[in-house]
């Protein structure tokens, strides 16, 4: 498999060969809003190490280990990460033709690596929803069953992956926008240490809550992209180096970690209760320790997040005006109007409500009330978590209480999706690493469950993840294209 | 929340609403300011608020100056464009 994704861009047969077989499958699943593996080739591994050398891009050398990973393999990347030349929709009308001048730090540092954008996936609008059914753009499907949704807002990208499209693909991660959709998906999705993986190039929406992370079909290349991604960024100033203490901390799985179980009724329904008891009797047989802790907090964590969320989204989407970029109505009769028809024409109804919610909850007289307790209550997760991981090693949770539901009105209705965000959004409030890991199939759907580390400590992550996949193979959908299984190039 | 104060706060964000979109809209946000209460039971005294997980001070960079070449291609994403100026309504 790893040959053949080695190969596919590099002869022109290979390459047509693999560009239809994507685009027939892409019309049944709608994971690309545009796919286009020539315009990736174009944006050239020495523009982007120019990018990165310029010493406004200095990172965290990768190790050389990761740099051959990745080394010309195609990746996709969902649309609201700038690629240059490429779309960045963002799932949007507002940015429906807008071409990216830039790209941003996460996509150079792969691209100087030599990987190859191949194309952007689609995806809630602006990041806003846990479907992939917010976009104003295409429809994706779930690759288990097409009559349920990817999960979001990176569903494109974890259907991309989880459909053997490419081996790899780019999300983001605001309240579990990659591990939620990787779940539904049956793929790895890492949402990284807040402020690891430089920003700059992802459209904001929440800023204090969201990262750029990896959805990959192996431990080896989540660790790898990420490693590669990784890294200060003096075009981000909330971007963080990794202490060098943990930069080349092994990832080899270590006897004696101790990993923290939620106990209690977590509101998970059968299937997902009876897969997170199945996943600790795994580790358990595999010789991993289990303590039981509390995160009393956690019931606070969906209003905080989406308190936090609504109020970064109103100041953040201010500037999408139809004035020097986006849409732009037909006819105004001055600048205001003109303002506000584009922002009536360009939005669609979840993104109008955030923005309502967040200048609603910032408006003078209700701040105290709202903004200013949620970050306080982000505070106090913060300190529950930093109290248990005193106490174990790693965090063992659930990652969404259902399993990939529905489409429209057979799902779940948008506000039970927004409480159904309670075990991701926790990583973002407290800007922990956390690794979504397929645990196998229950009733022919993926299950998925998710791994939180303290900060910058990604290596333990893998070091369980990489036992668990020796156990627990990511699951195949159906019509996975046989020949990309074997070392064959199809012709 | 009543449907005044919906509009007051779609006036502050510049957001346009039409009827219907109003009444789903001022729905849908009611029940999210609702469930926002139940913050209210934690008790937050003496807990500073968290602006950023893991940074803990501004951090500063030399105020120096740099090239960008971006300006042509911001330029070419602008809807309308005389010379080098974006065209919008008269203000006046």
């Amino acid at each position: 498999m790893e040959s053949y994704w080695k190969s596919v861009l590099s002869a022109e047969s290979s390459r047509a060969a693999y560009q239809s077989a994507v685009t027939a499958r892409n019309q049944q699943l709608g994971a690309f809003l545009e796919f286009d593996p020539e315009r990736g080739a174009a944006v050239s591994a020495e523009h982007c190490l120019e990018a990165v050398n310029r010493g406004q891009r200095a990172g965290d050398n990768p190790p050389d280990s990761a740099l051959a990973t990745v080394e010309r393999l195609p990746f996709a990347v969902k649309d609201n990460i700038a690629v240059d030349t490429f779309s960045l929709t963002c799932g949007s009308r507002m940015l429906e033709r807008f071409r990216s001048p830039y790209s941003a730090t996460a996509v150079a540092r792969l691209c100087a690596a030599g990987a190859t954008v191949v194309g952007k996936t689609n995806m809630d609008e602006f990041g806003m929803g846990s479907a992939t059914e917010n976009s104003a753009l295409a429809q994706t499907h779930n690759p288990f069953d097409r009559s349920r949704v990817a999960g979001g807002s990176s569903g494109g990208s974890a259907v991309a992956v989880a459909a053997g499209m490419v081996p790899f693909a780019l999300g983001s991660d605001t309240g579990g926008s990659i591990r939620q959709p990787a779940a539904f998906c049956g793929v790895y999705g890492l949402k990284p240490t807040y402020g690891s993986v430089s920003r700059y190039g992802l459209v904001a929406y929440a800023s204090s809550l969201e990262g750029i992370g990896v959805l990959a079909s192996s431990v080896d290349l989540t660790e790898a992209v990420f490693q590669v991604m990784r890294g200060q960024d003096e075009m981000d100033h909330s971007s963080l180096a990794t202490p060098a203490e943990l930069v080349g901390a092994s990832s080899v799985a270590q006897t004696g970690t101790r990993v923290g179980v939620l106990t209690g009724d977590l509101g998970l329904d059968d299937q997902v209760a009876a897969g997170y008891q199945r996943s600790i009797e795994v580790l358990q047989q595999l010789g991993y320790r289990f303590e039981r802790v509390e995160l009393p907090t956690l019931e606070y964590c969906v209003p905080a997040y989406y308190t936090i969320a609504a109020a970064e989204a109103s100041a953040n989407l201010a500037r999408y005006n139809g004035v020097r970029y986006g849409l732009r109505p037909d006819y105004a009769e001055n600048p205001e109007e003109l303002v506000r028809a584009a922002r009536e024409q360009g939005f669609g109804p979840e993104v109008k409500l955030r923005i309502l919610l967040g200048t609603y909850v910032l408006r003078s007289g209700f701040q105290d009330q709202y903004y200013l307790r949620a970050q306080k209550i982000r505070t106090a997760i913060r300190n529950d978590l930093t109290r248990i991981f005193q106490s174990v090693d790693l965090l063992f949770m659930p990652v969404f209480p259902v399993q990939a539901f529905g489409h429209g009105a057979e799902g779940l209705s948008p506000f039970q999706q927004k409480l159904a965000d309670r075990f991701t959004s926790t990583a973002n409030l407290s800007g922990l690493p956390a690794l979504a890991l397929p645990m196998g199939l229950e009733n022919g759907l993926p299950l998925g469950m998710q791994l939180m580390a303290p900060a910058f400590h990604e290596h333990r992550l893998f070091q369980v993840a990489r036992v668990l996949e020796e156990e627990l193979p990511p699951p195949v959908p159906p019509q996975y294209p046989p020949l990309w299984q074997s070392h064959t190039v199809p012709e | 929340m009543n449907i005044d104060e919906l509009l007051l706060t779609a006036e502050l964000a510049q957001l346009e609403l039409t009827e219907s979109e109003s009444v789903a809209l001022a729905e849908a946000v009611s029940q999210m300011v609702d469930y926002f209460a139940r913050m209210q039971e934690v008790d937050v005294d003496g807990l500073p608020p968290t602006t950023h997980a893991l940074l803990t001070e501004n951090r500063l960079r030399p105020d120096t100056v740099r090239e960008s070449t971006l300006a042509d291609n911001l330029l070419e994403s602008a809807p309308d464009v005389e010379d080098r100026f974006v065209v919008i309504p008269n203000v006046l």
